[in-house]
């Protein structure tokens, strides 16, 4: 749907040129919500900006739908502007028009007739649950609310693309949620194509199916959601997902030395990750019962990525060093993600 | 008073409505445009023209810093040119007018710089023109402050009328210092202050009323 190559950006400040974004390619699919997250002054913005020209890279080709958004003229860009939505993180609605002439100005800007943009207006609004809040003005709207007439106006052309630029950034996390569920249901309504931006890794989890890491300028890292939260490779990707998931050892451990290869009389340290149908597996209790192992739970965590359940547990297996190996290749057998801590001394932590 | 002298009053006082509203109407006309186009040519705005800015830029700068008695009297063979004579109501129409034009430029600019520039960018995502980014995004938002300005510029300009009077303009400037002043009528020196007052503040609550309605922030 969306295919970005190469692309650069590079602004002239004061002080010379500034660079943006250094050569960005991505492929974003027909239907898929598709989430860009960087830290600020990663070039997310710049690079949401550029999929409908409000940005134009200086290198690079935006195909949006099999159209080089890069070679149109002004009035074709306009036209394939039309069949874009966008929604924004301060909203940017129009103070001096009601609910519902917000919703009809891109309607406006086609050309349709009153009815229509009646019509289509009213449905819009339904749609977005505002239908009671037609002749109010933006100002007297909550942020929510404000971000559903902005939602809805970015729908009123029938776009083929969403794009959320930090959409849900400056509203409270209990209405961040209930936007983030109303972009996913048009996403599975519409089968709209949505692209996001943000710097909230939350964001990412409740609705994205593919993420692209950014950093300075640069994509770092991309993938399916569930593979970048299990399996993160970047160090700035492991500290977005430290925000929900804990990837740091617990402070307990943090004072514990620990030997990469087995001591005598030692534990073995692990930290287990599971996700999907593994999740559900009793993968521990089989484990001790097999081989003869104690395995004590130093950490754990469970969540869903949307509706794959996803785990972290750091375990601490003592026994004879031969059930403590033959536990651990039992457990490599198994769909999980596994990452030896270390060995360490027993008794060496007050807690064993 | 006299009958005579109300006559005079009455309409000295129509002299200086006139004088003021179609000045107003013409620094409207030619005066928004130029607040767009010098706000819109701006660095990183929709029509982006830096040479043109700066040229508009001073000449605004240049008849903002004449003051209005010396620009009066300087345009005279101007104001001859168009209206034919340098001396009466109409003829200070053109000097009123030239004075008001960069102010209400000024003034647009500065009302449509408040708008949040992320709307101008919401627009031109949904496909506008810059004609219709003018026309349906920054003109309805800046309205407000629009009106607020526009006030301040008839006031100006009932000002700037009674100073038209002292080179023959008319209205209520001129009959204040021909009757007032010069023949020593204090009784007309009031009227016609009390009336300018008047005039200053039926058209200051009009401008606030009406910025007040059209302001939905």
């Amino acid at each position: 749907m969306i295919k970005l190559s190469n692309i650069e950006k590079i602004y002239k400040g004061s002080n010379g040129l500034v660079p943006a974004l250094n050569g960005v390619s991505l492929e974003i699919r027909q239907g898929e919500v598709f989430g860009i997250i960087g830290q600020s002054g990663a070039g997310k913005s710049t690079l949401i900006r550029c999929i409908n020209m409000l940005e134009r890279p200086t290198k690079g080709s935006v195909l949006v739908d099999n159209q080089d958004l890069t070679t149109l003229s002004e009035s074709k860009l306009r036209a394939a502007r039309k069949k874009i939505g966008m929604i924004f993180q301060h909203f940017n609605l129009l103070s001096s028009r009601t609910v519902f002439d917000n919703v009809a100005f891109p309607l406006e800007l086609a050309g349709c007739s009153k009815a229509e943009i009646a019509k289509e207006v009213n449905h819009l609004l339904e749609l977005v649950g505002l239908a009671d809040k037609k002749d109010n003005y933006p100002a007297q709207l909550s942020g929510g609310q404000k971000q559903r007439v902005g939602i809805a106006r970015a729908l009123a052309n029938h776009p083929k693309v969403l794009l959320c630029d930090e959409a849900t950034s400056a509203l409270d996390p209990q209405t961040t949620k209930s936007i983030l569920k109303l972009l996913k249901d048009i996403n599975q309504k519409l089968k709209l194509t949505i692209v996001l931006i943000t710097h909230e890794m939350h964001v990412i989890k409740e609705i994205c199916d593919r993420v692209a890491v950014i950093e300075n300028g640069l994509i770092i890292e991309q993938g399916n959601v569930i593979e970048i939260f299990t399996k993160p490779q970047a160090a700035t990707t492991r500290e977005f997902i430290s925000s929900i998931i804990n990837h740091d050892l617990p402070e307990i451990l943090a004072e514990t030395k620990f030997s990469p290869t087995p001591l005598p009389d030692s534990n073995l340290v692990l930290r287990l990750s599971f996700f999907g149908h593994s999740a559900e597996e009793p993968v521990i209790s089989s484990m001790i019962r097999r081989f003869n192992v104690d395995a004590s739970i130093l950490y754990g965590n469970i969540d869903h990525i949307q509706s794959t359940p996803f785990g972290t547990l750091i375990v601490e297996l003592s026994g004879t060093q031969t059930n403590i190996q033959n536990a651990l290749n039992y457990l490599q057998t198994r769909e999980l993600g596994i990452e030896v801590i270390g060995y360490v001394a027993r008794n060496a932590r007050a807690a064993g | 008073m006299s009958q005579e002298m109300l006559v005079l009053l009455v309409n000295a006082f129509w002299e200086t409505t006139y004088m003021v509203a179609i000045s107003t109407i013409i620094s409207i006309v030619l005066g928004v445009p130029l607040g767009v186009i010098l706000v819109t040519t701006d660095k990183g705005h929709i029509l982006e023209n830096l040479s043109l800015n700066r040229v508009l830029g001073s000449i605004v700068n240049a008849a903002r810093s004449t003051p209005f008695i010396i620009l009066m009297v300087a345009i005279i063979p101007v104001t001859r040119l168009i209206v034919g004579t340098s001396i009466g109501t109409d003829a200070a129409i053109v000097p009123l007018s030239i004075a008001a034009i960069p102010f209400v430029g000024r003034i647009v600019e500065a009302a449509l710089k408040e708008v949040d520039f992320g709307l101008v960018e919401a627009a031109q995502a949904m496909g506008a023109s810059p004609r219709e980014i003018i026309t349906k995004v920054l003109i309805p938002e800046a309205m407000p402050s629009i009106v607020l300005g526009l006030t301040l510029t008839i006031i100006s300009l009932i000002g700037y009328s009674a100073m038209a009077g002292a080179i023959g303009g008319g209205g209520l400037g001129d009959l204040a210092i021909r009757y007032g002043y010069q023949r020593f009528r204090a009784d007309i020196m009031l009227a016609t202050v009390v009336i300018l007052i008047a005039q200053v503040q039926i058209v200051q609550s009009g401008g606030d009323y009406l910025a007040r309605r059209l302001n939905k922030r």
